[in-house]
């Protein structure tokens, strides 16, 4: 049957897989902060994949900074800015 | 423990990354909105940090538990340390992309004000238009 | 429309060719079947009691090779981390001295009880992993990091006011900064002021003794390694990153019209 180690790369496959369906997402949506929020939830998957590839300093940093600070950033630069991206 | 599909999983993680890499360059090129751009710079910049990451890792054998880089034993013996050294994973790649990270924070929060002075000065923050006022600019400035 | 699609097909042809060439062994074996030589080097000098001409005393590889065995870049990393920071500043610069007054009661009163607990953690777990840094995964990156989540939170929370009750002034943090950065800098080269005024030879980032110099920082503190100058270095670039990060979120979170004071003078010069 499948043994501990099996499982942990494939969760680690799944999660690279998942990583590129929310990029996509984040590229082709036009409400900014739809892109936001697709974006930390890629960042999720990859701190996943940091983990399970036995990087722990890394996963401390990356938390921090993709999934705390960038978002607020971004947000506060869309309300000064403008939500929607228009194209003519 | 099956080592075919180890490294099938390894494969597919490398390729997505692949993908990952095309699919945010094209956000930075083509979509006309600096803020798209910058959120898209950002997916790009971890992507790569990935793969530099990917690089250190080794291959699973059945009796080796691989271990990260950190040696939990205070007083080891020359035992201990040569089982540390035969177990642990790559400690370079991990000391790189540290600093990475941290610059990449920095770059981004520069690139943040210079949009919100873009858009104080030019009333808008599409590409496209900018140019096109910028255009205006000049000429009235030559005539 | 033209140029979308040429450069998407572009991308497309790259990526599959890539894909091939991976899939058929170009990257050799994925993953590779064992580490480099240097890291199987780095790995067994590191807290290695038998040779401590070359050991680093601590037991976090990462940490030593970030803080001692290549320290340099470090520096200049540390360097292009304070430009980035400086240029942020410089383009409003105007906002530090306009003082502003602003009468924000901030969100409710669940909340705020709330986020007063939690900063209160946030700035626990932060001071624990930098501190901790080479003992166990952590360093004064990931502690700066999570500190500068807080003062955020309290700027967004609570309004501006209270910073401006309890006199968190600009200044104050340009002052923890630089400082910080200076008592960085001094502790790369402390031990080569020491070998100069004794007469001992030293070197530049010099963490533990070597052969030829008999000066170095205390490895242990009673029983439990300290790291040498890491311990020093961690605490430095943990206030650095944390007041570096606070200055430039309090500069984005201020009001419209502050920041559009900035561009006052640009119809008449453009």
């Amino acid at each position: 049957m499948m043994d501990y180690v099996d499982l942990v790369f494939l969760i680690m496959g799944i999660s690279a897989l998942s990583s590129v369906l929310f990029t996509f997402l984040t590229v082709k949506t036009k409400d900014l902060m739809y892109a936001v929020v697709f974006s930390s939830v890629q960042s999720v998957a990859y701190a996943l994949i940091y983990f399970l590839l036995l990087a722990p300093d890394i996963v401390l940093v990356y938390v921090a900074v993709s999934v705390g600070i960038y978002p607020l950033i971004i947000i506060l630069l869309i309300k000064k800015v403008g939500r929607y991206e228009v194209v003519t | 423990m099956d080592i075919e599909l180890i490294k099938f999983m390894f494969m597919l993680t490398t390729i997505s990354l692949y993908f990952n890499v095309a699919i945010s360059l094209y956000g930075v090129v083509s979509k006309t909105n600096l803020v798209k751009k910058l959120i898209a710079l950002t997916i790009f910049q971890d992507t790569v940090n990935m793969f530099t990451i990917l690089i250190g890792y080794k291959l699973w054998r059945p009796g080796l538990l691989l271990q990260p880089p950190v040696l939990t034993d205070l007083s080891p013996t020359s035992e201990t340390l040569r089982e540390f050294v035969e177990r642990s994973v790559d400690p370079l790649p991990q000391a790189f992309v540290l600093t990475a990270v941290v610059i990449g924070l920095a770059v981004t929060l520069f690139l943040t004000t210079i949009i919100l002075h873009v858009s104080y000065h030019f009333k808008t923050v599409n590409v496209d238009e900018i140019g096109r006022s910028k255009r205006v600019y000049i000429h009235e400035e030559a005539v | 429309m033209l140029r979308d699609l040429v450069f998407a097909s572009l991308l497309i042809i790259i990526i599959l060719a890539l894909t091939y060439l991976t899939y058929s062994g170009g990257l050799g074996d994925l993953p590779p079947r064992d580490v480099r030589v240097i890291a199987s080097n780095y790995l067994n000098l590191t807290y290695n009691q038998g040779i401590t001409w070359l050991w680093a005393a601590s037991p976090e590889a990462v940490t030593a090779i970030v803080w001692d065995y290549r320290g340099l870049d470090t520096l200049f990393e540390t360097v292009v981390f304070y430009g980035a920071i400086l240029a942020a500043l410089t383009l409003f610069r105007s906002v530090s001295k306009v003082p502003e007054f602003v009468s924000s009661a901030g969100l409710s009163l669940v909340v705020k009880r709330v986020t007063a607990i939690v900063t209160l953690a946030i700035l626990a777990v932060a001071a624990s992993t930098a501190l901790h840094g080479h003992l166990t995964p952590g360093g004064g990156f990931q502690g700066g990091a999570i500190a500068s989540v807080a003062p955020l939170l309290l700027l967004v929370v609570f309004g501006k006011q209270f910073f401006i009750e309890r006199r968190i002034s600009y200044s104050k943090l340009l002052t923890i900064r630089n400082a910080s950065l200076a008592l960085l800098g001094f502790t790369s080269v402390a031990l080569l002021i020491l070998g100069f005024l004794t007469g001992f030879q030293a070197y530049i980032f010099q963490n533990q003794a070597k052969i030829v110099s008999t000066l170095s920082y205390p490895p242990y503190l009673l029983d439990v390694p300290l790291g040498g100058s890491l311990f020093f270095f961690n605490l430095f670039e943990f206030l650095a990153v944390a007041s570096g990060f606070t200055l430039v979120f309090t500069i984005l979170l201020s009001r419209d019209e502050t920041l559009r004071k900035e561009l006052e003078g640009e119809e008449l010069g453009y």
